[in-house]
Order: C-alpha cells, then sequence, then structure tokens
C-alpha cells in the first residue's frame, strides 16, 4: 500500500511537469535545477523557488503601485524591475513568466503606458498560474517523501 | 606536444578550487549561480551588493581569481564595478545579464569584461570560465607570444598554456555549444546568449588552436601560412586576389608573416592580410563567427595548396580554376618540401601533369591533400597535410578522371564554407562552402554529403574522398571511406571541413603524425561538439560524421 502511495505519487508528479513543459510553462532551465539539488542541498529547487516567489511578487506589486499612479512616467524604473525579472524567471525555467516580462519590458522601452497595462495583467497571470502549479508540485514531493519515508524505515 | 602536455597537467588542478565572488542583486540568480559555481567546483563568495564586493575585493586582492557580476544592480551600475574591478585589481570580470541588446555587451566588452554571459547562465558556461584566469594572468606574463602578423585579437591572448588547457575548455566548450544550440534556435548558428560572448569565446579559443597549432609547427606554419594565407584569401572570396604563387614569396611572407598561423583568431587574420606578397589577403580574419577559425586551421592547410594555385582564378570561392597551379606548386615544392605545402606541391605536380584542363576540380583535390611529406611539425595542419597527401595520391593515380567529380566537389566544398558563417570560401570549390562545421550545424552533414561525392568520381575522387574520410573521422582522423562515399561531392567540403577539424585538432606532429591522428580523430569526432572555433567547431563535425 505504502508503495503504491509512492510510485503513484512519483506518477502523479511526473505527468505534472511533464505537462507544465508541454505547456511551456516550465523549460530545461528548470531541469538543471533539479539537477542542482542533492544530498548537500536536498531542498534546494524548494528554496529557490521560494526565493523567487518572495522576490517577484515585491516586483509584481512595486510594479502595480507604478502602473496604478497616474502621474507614472518612470518607465525606466519599470524596465529595471522587468529586467530583474526577465532575469530570475528563466534562471528557475519559468519560460512563459519570462516570455511575458519581456514583453511588457518592450511596451515599456516604448513607454506604452497602456501596453504596459496590459502586459502587467498578462504577467501577473501568469505568474500566479505558475505559483499555483509549483505549490501543487511541492505538495506532491512532500506526500511522496512522506510516503517514502513510512516505506523505507530508518 | 610535450608543452602543451605539461601545461595541461600542471592547470589540471587548476579550475578546481578557483575562488570567484559572484555580485547579483537578483537573489534567486545569485543562489542559482552560488550551487552552479559549487558544482563547477570553484570556490565561491556571494554578495548581493556591488559595494559589498569592492570592499571585499579591496581587502585582500588576491582573495579572488574571478569576478561575476551582474549588469544591472541598484546601489552600483555593473559596469562601474567592472570598471574599478579591472583597474584596481586588474581581475577577470564576467558580466551577467538578463539583456541581449548587443549595446550591452558592447558596453561590456569596452569596459574591459572578460565575457558578458546572459540569464540563465548554464553549467557549461560556468565550466570554461576559468580560461579566463589563465589568460589574464597569461596575457600579463608573455605579452610574447605574438602571433607575428598583426592579431587583432584579444588582448589576453597568446597563450599557450592557455591553449593547452583548451582541450579542457574545448571540451566544456563543447558541451557548452550543444546545450546551446539545444536551447536555442536548434536551426540556427549557434547563438547561445550573447553573439559577442559566443564570438568571443570562440574567438578565445580559436587562438588557443592557433596558438596550439602555431606552437607547434612553427616551422611548418611559415611556410605553410603563406600558403594558408593565401589560401584563405581565396576562400574568402577572393577570387581575384593576386596571390604571389611564387613559393619563394610564400615562404618568405609566411616567415615574416609569423609563424603562427592561426594564433588567435584575429592573428590568422592578421596574418593574412600581413604578407603583401600574397597580394593583400583579404581578411579570413574577422571570422565573426566561431567556424570562421575552425576553418582556419583546415582550410590553411588547403590554402596553402590553393594560393599556390593561380587564385586569380578562383572565382567564387573556387581558387584552384586555371592553370597555373602547376608553376605554383613547382614552386612550393622547392621552397618547403617540408612545408605542409609541400604536400602540395607533390601533389599538383601530378596534377598538372596529368590535366592540365581540370585545374579547378583537380585543385581542390590538391588542395586538399597537402604535403604528403610529413613534416615534423606538430603542427596541426599536418594532418591536413596528410590529408593533402591523401588526395594528392588519389589526384596522381587518376588524372583524368577528376573533372567531373572535382566540380561537384568544388562546389560542394565551396557551399560548405560559403554555409559558414566567416567569409571564407575555399579556393577549392566553385562555390563556397562553408567548412565551418562549427558555424553551420548543418555542414557536418554537407561533410558527410562530401564524401559521397567520390560516388561519381572514378578513382581519384573517390581518392579524395577517402582521404576526405580520413580526414573527417575525428578530428583530424581519417575517415572512414564509408563516410566519404556519402557524398562525393561533399567529400571535398568534408575533406575541407575535416582538414580544418583536423587543423584545430593541432594534434601535430609529424605529417606522419597527422595521418595517424586523422585516425584517431575518428575516434575523437563525437567529442567535438560544434560550436566553438576550436575544438568545439570540430566536434560538430565529428558528431555529424
Amino acid at each position: 500500500m505504502l508503495g503504491l502511495g509512492v510510485d503513484r505519487l512519483q506518477a502523479d508528479i511526473n505527468r505534472l511537469l511533464t505537462s507544465l513543459f508541454h505547456q511551456g510553462v516550465l523549460d530545461e532551465q528548470f531541469l538543471q535545477l533539479q539537477q542542482l539539488q542533492d544530498e548537500t542541498s536536498p531542498t534546494f529547487v524548494y528554496d529557490v523557488i521560494n526565493i523567487y516567489f518572495d522576490e517577484s511578487e515585491k516586483l509584481l506589486r512595486s510594479l502595480r503601485l507604478l502602473l496604478m499612479d497616474r502621474e507614472f512616467s518612470d518607465y525606466k524604473k519599470i524596465g529595471l524591475h522587468l529586467n530583474q525579472l526577465v532575469g530570475s524567471s528563466s534562471s528557475i525555467g519559468a519560460r512563459r513568466v519570462r516570455n511575458v516580462c519581456v514583453a511588457f519590458r518592450s511596451a515599456s522601452e516604448l513607454n506604452n503606458r497602456p501596453g504596459c497595462l496590459r502586459g502587467l495583467e498578462v504577467v501577473e497571470h501568469e505568474y500566479n498560474y505558475l505559483k499555483n502549479m509549483m505549490h501543487e508540485l511541492f505538495q506532491l514531493e512532500q506526500q511522496r517523501l512522506l510516503a517514502a519515508g513510512v516505506r523505507y524505515p530508518m | 606536444m610535450t608543452v602543451e602536455q605539461q601545461d595541461c597537467v600542471a592547470l589540471d588542478q587548476f579550475p578546481v578550487g578557483m575562488r570567484v565572488l559572484a555580485v547579483d542583486d537578483d537573489q534567486t540568480c545569485l543562489r542559482i549561480l552560488e550551487s552552479l559555481l559549487h558544482r563547477c567546483q570553484y570556490h565561491v563568495t556571494t554578495t548581493n551588493q556591488a559595494q559589498k564586493a569592492l570592499e571585499l575585493l579591496r581587502e585582500n586582492k588576491n582573495k579572488f581569481d574571478l569576478v561575476i557580476s551582474d549588469v544591472d544592480m541598484p546601489d552600483m551600475d555593473g559596469f562601474k564595478l567592472l570598471e574599478l574591478v579591472g583597474l584596481e585589481m586588474d581581475l577577470p570580470v564576467i558580466m551577467l545579464s538578463a539583456h541581449s541588446d548587443p549595446k550591452y555587451v558592447m558596453k561590456g566588452v569596452t569596459h574591459g569584461a572578460c565575457d558578458y554571459l546572459l540569464k540563465p547562465v548554464r553549467i557549461e558556461e560556468l565550466k570554461n570560465i576559468w580560461q579566463h584566469v589563465v589568460r589574464k594572468n597569461r596575457g600579463s606574463n608573455n605579452g610574447d607570444k605574438k602571433d607575428g602578423s598583426g592579431n587583432e585579437g584579444v588582448a589576453n591572448s597568446d597563450q599557450n598554456n592557455g591553449r593547452a588547457n583548451r582541450k579542457r575548455k574545448d571540451q566544456y566548450n563543447e558541451d557548452e555549444d550543444e546545450e546551446r544550440d539545444d536551447n536555442d534556435d536548434p536551426s540556427s548558428q549557434k547563438k547561445p546568449r550573447v553573439v559577442w560572448t559566443v564570438e568571443l569565446h570562440k574567438k578565445f579559443k580559436f587562438r588557443l588552436y592557433l596558438k596550439r597549432i602555431s606552437g607547434n609547427q612553427q616551422a611548418i606554419m611559415a611556410n605553410s601560412d603563406l600558403h594558408f594565407l593565401q589560401m584563405s584569401n581565396g576562400l574568402d572570396g577572393f577570387h581575384h586576389r593576386p596571390i604571389p604563387v611564387g613559393s619563394g614569396q610564400f615562404h618568405g611572407g609566411a616567415a615574416a608573416a609569423g609563424m603562427r598561423p592561426f594564433p588567435p583568431n584575429n592573428g590568422i587574420l592578421g596574418r593574412l592580410n600581413t604578407p603583401s606578397g600574397i597580394g593583400g589577403v583579404r581578411n579570413l580574419s574577422s571570422p565573426p563567427s566561431s567556424g570562421m577559425f575552425l576553418q582556419n586551421p583546415t582550410d590553411l592547410g588547403k590554402f596553402h595548396h590553393v594560393s599556390s594555385l593561380p587564385l586569380n582564378h578562383i572565382d567564387g570561392g573556387n581558387i584552384l580554376q586555371g592553370l597555373p597551379i602547376p608553376l605554383e606548386f613547382d614552386q612550393l615544392q622547392t621552397n618547403n618540401n617540408k612545408s605542409i605545402i609541400a604536400g602540395n606541391s607533390m601533389a599538383f605536380p601530378s596534377f598538372p601533369t596529368s590535366q592540365q584542363s581540370s585545374l579547378p576540380n583537380n585543385n581542390n583535390l590538391l588542395v586538399l591533400e597537402g604535403h604528403p611529406q610529413a613534416s615534423p611539425s606538430a603542427f596541426p595542419g599536418h594532418q591536413i597535410n596528410k590529408r593533402l597527401e591523401h588526395w594528392s595520391n588519389a589526384v596522381s593515380s587518376s588524372s583524368s578522371t577528376l573533372p567531373p567529380p572535382g566540380q561537384n566537389s568544388n562546389s560542394l566544398i565551396s557551399h560548405q564554407f560559403d554555409a559558414s558563417s566567416s567569409n571564407y570560401s575555399i579556393p577549392f570549390c566553385d562555390s563556397t562552402i562553408p567548412l565551418n562545421p562549427a558555424l553551420d550545424h548543418t555542414n557536418p552533414r554537407a561533410f558527410y554529403r562530401a564524401t559521397d561525392l567520390d560516388s561519381n568520381a572514378n578513382v581519384q575522387p573517390g581518392v579524395y574522398y577517402d582521404s576526405l574520410q580520413m580526414r573527417q573521422s575525428g578530428n583530424y582522423g581519417p575517415t572512414t571511406d564509408a563516410m566519404l562515399s556519402s557524398n562525393p561531392k561533399e567529400g571535398f567540403t568534408v575533406g575541407q571541413q575535416k582538414l580544418q577539424s583536423g587543423f584545430m585538432g593541432g594534434e601535430a606532429g609529424s605529417l606522419d603524425d597527422i595521418v595517424n591522428s586523422t585516425m584517431k580523430q575518428e575516434q575523437s569526432q563525437g567529442d567535438l561538439s560544434e560550436g566553438d572555433l576550436g575544438y568545439g567547431g570540430f566536434s560538430s563535425l565529428r558528431t555529424c560524421i
């Protein structure tokens, strides 16, 4: 039973990951991230992704504040924030988020306010989707570890 | 080789434990970077503030070997940090950015960055960064290794030792390149991150290759340089370049040009340009693409031969066209029996005698043949020579049959050359076929096809292919016959490519060794991954093969 649980969970995890790859939500960089996880840093992926979430949410909030401001004009700042988002998203393999950030960045370079607003919405949407998926992934992984732990008692 | 080997050994320990200071305000990237660097077995210190980084560096200049810094940081511009570090500490600095805009890359380079990486950073790229440290050290130690000719290359170039490590780097590069390709648009040339970065890398590698080659074969190079230069000229669409055929010129020119035919990419180019005798060698240089570099080495071999041939005959990269070749050849022969070209001369003589009319084709073949005589130079060109030798044998064996196949091969070859981004056009070929497999992923295939060329040809063409095969296989090793037969037309190109790769490989050794090495290269083919000019380039060929 326990063994089945582990296998089933593993299968679920794989299915979810495959689906995310197919959708383009994640790319091979994410795999590299997984490869960096080892005995010396057993929760590497989880840690990095959480750092990513924290940083990104700060940036997104800041972006929203900037754009909501009627007298907004600091496109450069938006560009900088986005640059960071592009960098971090691509580093963890969040391809879709990265792509929409690049599009958003282009709009900001053209000082296109409506374009920026739209861009921000799209980015927020993609980001939330990614976050939900990652949460689900982590939950499954957590359950799997528990099940595996039980299966192979020390 | 010996020296290099020693260098390799000595440097073997080096990358491990290299002390890196990583600076990035983005915590996510910093964390990932740190982990990647640890994987590469470097010793890592991180900070998310540029000011702090400067403090750390100022506190003890010898505490770090390399700095990796992000460009966009809130407390200090990454470029500013780069400048300060360069000025005060003279440490190699690698820039990191999420911006692939060439402006930034240019800015990084002009501010003194050793490299410019785009996020997401891949481990393959990080595996190679240690070369910057070596390069920097070497550059400051010996500016000697000059390539004689104006090397536009990197200031730090000319590090033989660096070259020695090239193998390692190449491997890394290869991986890196492959990785890049996979990640980026596979159909296009590699553009892993920033073109500049790639190019710079390639340049470095290439230079290393050249260095190696030149280092090994100084003597040979001298002779062959001219040839190569000429050839390269021809390749480069010289078409109407009045190449000073006189072998005397070549030799003299070669010597003047500097023995290192290939030292840095720029160097090579420089070389080409320097030999005035060569008739305004065009720049093969500006090998924008790594492919160029790769080609250079191999092309050089070809060039020799080609150059001897009346370059003006070459149209559209078909240097060999025209009859004057035989004459040149003789001159070459006399001048450098021992030079790589010698092989050519041997080949040529047979040609002229056998058939003057079909020179274009023959020439191509001849060019490939290289000098049968294996000069005891470790010069990678040997390989080429070896190949040339094969060719020459082939040529001499069947003089009349060449023309038909030759044409194909010519065109193929030239096409191949053209394919590569570089401007090289093999003189041999009517069309320029980019030999550079590295640049053109599809090239390797071309090679294969080339090998099939000889299906049409009689013995001669076939022979060529064989030699091509030889070359193709592995980096420099002779490819199997099977390979050659794949595409007779392309046989030339293939062979040529092989030559190049062989060159690059720099197994260098006597000409005899080249042959042997070419054979070995077959096996090592797989190793080379396309991409970097240096070894990387070869690998691509090989893998394709």
